[in-house]
């Protein structure tokens, strides 16, 4: 009847149970989703390894800030997080602080992560409003670009997408604001002048004369 | 050459032309005594028809509780899902964790607290609406992403508020469908009289917006002194909000829009009902109404008095418009066609909806379902850019109230065409008594803008806003139409409306009226032209040729 999410939520539901009111305090060491108030985590994996990690490799302080602000460097955009790409090593274990500036909602999610440990393959961090809140995730040793990003309808559309890369991933992924060009680009007016004119004018008239040229040298 | 051999030759190439020009192929040719065989359209094997009923939630119909909140059997193919309604009645905040988990509302979409005037219901009501783009672009390719249909792969760019959600915009992983909260239309918004009542606007969006709260009582300013009327030199910019405060004295039928370049802005489909009711004691209304459509938990007074209850929203769309949100990505782009380029004095209404989609998707959410000598309350209100003449098949129904304010008996008009000029809002009676007046007995009655453009698709008919008054007795289990099988088929089939199919191509007729053939092309003729052309090019090389040479 529902969608596979829906059972992933009302799991984590069950699971976490009675501290909800409290979630913040109480993130850790639960699996599926987490919510208060302010906001929601959903498969954070603070301590389990991936299969092919004997060990945390290194362990990162990732500030990622969300924001309308964050976009005025790319023109034509109007949603984008401080910064568009994070790289770490195989094994990383990443701290994530998120810190909505706006007063709206703003997520974070990212893709393509081990079905074992994050359920739908996805850690999705949301706040509901201003405020910030705190998640981590272990990544596995695969070297690979992971999708991030905000899921709300135009989020990633106008510039709220970056990549994160595990040992220095498996390529770009397009349409990241200022770092890969997009699949369907839009189209501006070129800015001709006068002179543009005159040039290209110019050179079809020299570019016609060739061949006259080149006959009167032979002779 | 001699000059005599050289005027045969020009001759020849003369003759050749000629013929060439005889023989040109043209696009149009007239038929001969045999016309041209019919040939077969109907979509049935490329995959264009759906199901007239999807019957996705069958339980979702019968009359039920859900945290303690009584919720009216739908008898509609597409009811809207209980547990929002439970969620609308009670507090996003009141009710069961399990019951917010089957919708896709925030905790904090309508916030309901405090029974100010002791009456056994809450009066402190803090409502969350965002803005959310539907069929809107992507630069990563060629697609439209969080996609709505109007009617059967009619995808037009669309604006709604919505409340306040949590999660997945996507209906799920393996879509680019929205969830079935992000919808259109706006949700009808439902308040008690005398509820202090906040709306608070969440732009999510990447334009400016406000919200105008058109005919409810509501202060020009806010308690803090900030606008409190929605009105365009108070935008709501991207990644802000804004709440709008009011106490509403009068009960009534009003509405709510974007006043932000209006023009435009209620053309994308910014506006919605927005409903205050009689205050009654244990009164808990259902303060979102998803899709508009039947009222499955009517307020007190509405229950007193009526068996049933439908929210009827009327808007149109321009495709021109729409298409602006989808032809870019770039946002300032996107404004400056929609500002400056866009002239709604030059445009045209291309799709008409009620309660968010065209015919014949109308016939799964926005059916009027109701049994024989039953009292139907109707809420409309014309949000299209132009008036429209409602009409309803078989029946003569009585308006109660114009924007709002009761009409006093002696001034009710009973009536088959109701004008509503747009912004207006009418309540109305409906009667399903068989007595010739009110009603001409059982059936599966239209009901459609008699203003004919609303009647179609982008000029495609039977499309817009027709939708059915269906009798109990005529409608199946999946709350679908008897006897219209035939015709559900033929429009449940996107390349209806694509203009790919003629209309009545059906039985006997299949042949008669289906789909004229083309002439095939004379093989023959073709090649005689080819050479002819050909050989009269060539030979006029070869003169043109044989002349330089002669002079030197």
């Amino acid at each position: 009847m529902m969608n596979a999410r829906h059972t992933t939520i009302v799991a984590g539901l069950l699971l976490v149970g009675g501290v909800l009111p409290s979630a913040h305090a109480e993130m850790m060491h639960h699996q599926g989703m987490m919510m208060d108030a302010t906001g929601m985590i959903m498969n954070a994996n603070p301590d389990r390894l991936p299969r092919d990690c004997p060990q945390i490799s290194e362990t990162v302080e990732l500030t990622i800030r969300a924001g309308h602000e964050h976009a005025k460097k790319f023109p034509g955009k109007m949603f984008a997080y401080d910064r568009q790409e994070w790289k770490v090593k195989p094994c990383a274990k990443i701290n994530i602080t998120f810190i909505n500036d706006d007063h709206v909602r703003h997520q974070m999610m990212i893709h393509g992560l081990p079905g074992y440990l994050y359920p739908e393959g996805m850690l999705h961090l949301e706040l509901f409003g201003h405020g910030q809140l705190k998640a981590s995730l272990i990544l596995p040793s695969r070297k690979k670009t992971y999708l991030v990003h905000c899921e709300l309808p135009q989020h990633q559309e106008k510039g709220m997408k970056a990549q994160l890369k595990v040992d220095g991933g498996d390529g770009d992924l397009p349409s990241i604001p200022g770092l890969t060009e997009p699949v369907r680009a839009d189209m501006y007016p070129v800015d001709w002048n006068r002179q543009h004119i005159g040039m290209v004018l110019f050179s079809i008239l020299i570019g016609t004369l060739a061949p006259f040229l080149f006959r009167l040298k032979k002779k | 050459m001699i000059p005599k051999k050289r005027y045969l030759l020009i001759a020849l190439v003369a003759a050749l032309a000629g013929t060439a020009w005889w023989l040109a192929p043209s696009v149009l040719e007239k038929g001969d005594a045999l016309a041209p065989a019919t040939v077969y359209t109907r979509s049935a094997e490329t995959g264009g028809t759906e199901k007239p009923c999807p019957n996705e939630h069958p339980e979702w119909r019968q009359a039920q509780t859900i945290d303690g909140v009584s919720i009216d059997e739908a008898l509609s193919c597409d009811p809207d899902n209980p547990y929002d309604i439970a969620a609308a009645v009670k507090g996003t905040n009141n009710v069961s964790m399990a019951t917010l988990m089957q919708t896709r509302m925030a905790q904090d979409a309508v916030v309901k607290k405090d029974d100010l005037d002791h009456d056994g219901d809450p009066d402190v009501i803090d409502i969350k609406l965002e803005v959310v783009e539907l069929n809107g672009a992507s630069p990563d390719g060629e697609f439209l992403i969080n996609t709505f249909d109007i009617a059967p792969g009619i995808r037009p760019g669309l604006w709604v508020f919505a409340p306040k959600s949590q999660g997945m915009a996507l209906k799920n992983f393996f879509t680019m469908q929205a969830n079935p909260i992000l919808r259109a239309p706006s949700p009808t918004i439902r308040v008690e009289e005398g509820d202090k009542v906040t709306v608070t606007l969440e732009n999510i969006h990447y334009l400016p917006h406000t919200i105008h709260l058109h005919g409810v009582d509501h202060p020009f300013m806010t308690a803090a002194g900030e606008d409190n009327d929605g009105m365009e030199e108070h935008a709501v910019f991207p990644g802000s909000s804004h709440t709008y405060e009011m106490k509403p004295r009068h009960a009534g039928t009003m509405l709510y829009h974007c006043h932000v370049q209006t023009a435009q802005h209620m053309m994308m489909g910014l506006s919605g009902i927005f409903v205050v009711e009689e205050n009654k004691p244990n009164n808990w209304v259902q303060t979102f109404n998803i899709g508009a459509g039947q009222v499955r938990h009517p307020s007190v007074k509405v229950k007193e008095d009526y068996s049933r209850e439908f929210d009827l929203l009327y808007q149109s769309l321009d495709k021109k418009l729409s298409a602006i949100i989808q032809n870019a990505n770039d946002v300032r782009l996107i404004a400056k066609r929609m500002s400056r380029e866009y002239n709604i004095t030059e445009s045209h209404e291309n799709y008409f909806l009620l309660n968010g989609h065209s015919f014949p998707y109308t016939v799964r959410d926005g059916l009027i379902a109701a049994g024989e000598n039953e009292k139907v309350k109707l809420r409309i209100a014309n949000a299209q850019r132009s008036p429209m003449a409602l009409h309803i098949h078989g029946h003569k129904v009585t308006v109660t109230a114009t924007d709002g304010a009761e009409r006093p008996e002696v001034a009710r008009e009973t009536r088959d065409v109701l004008d509503i000029a747009p912004a207006q809002r009418l309540d109305v009676d409906l009667l399903t008594v068989n007595d010739g007046l009110h009603s001409y007995g059982p059936g599966v009655w239209m009901f459609h803008d008699h203003a004919s453009n609303g009647e179609t698709t982008d000029g495609m008919e039977p499309g817009g806003n027709i939708s059915l008054l269906g009798y109990q007795a005529y409608l199946d289990a999946q709350g679908m139409p008897k006897m219209h099988g035939e015709m559900l088929d033929v429009v449940f089939d996107k390349n209806y409306y694509a203009k790919n199919q003629p209309p009545w191509a059906q039985g006997d007729f299949t042949e008669m009226l289906g789909e004229p053939g083309r002439i095939a092309p004379n093989v023959l003729k073709l090649v005689a032209f080819g050479l002819a052309s050909g050989a009269a090019l060539g030979f006029l090389v070869y003169l043109i040729f044989t002349g330089y040479r002669r002079r030197q």
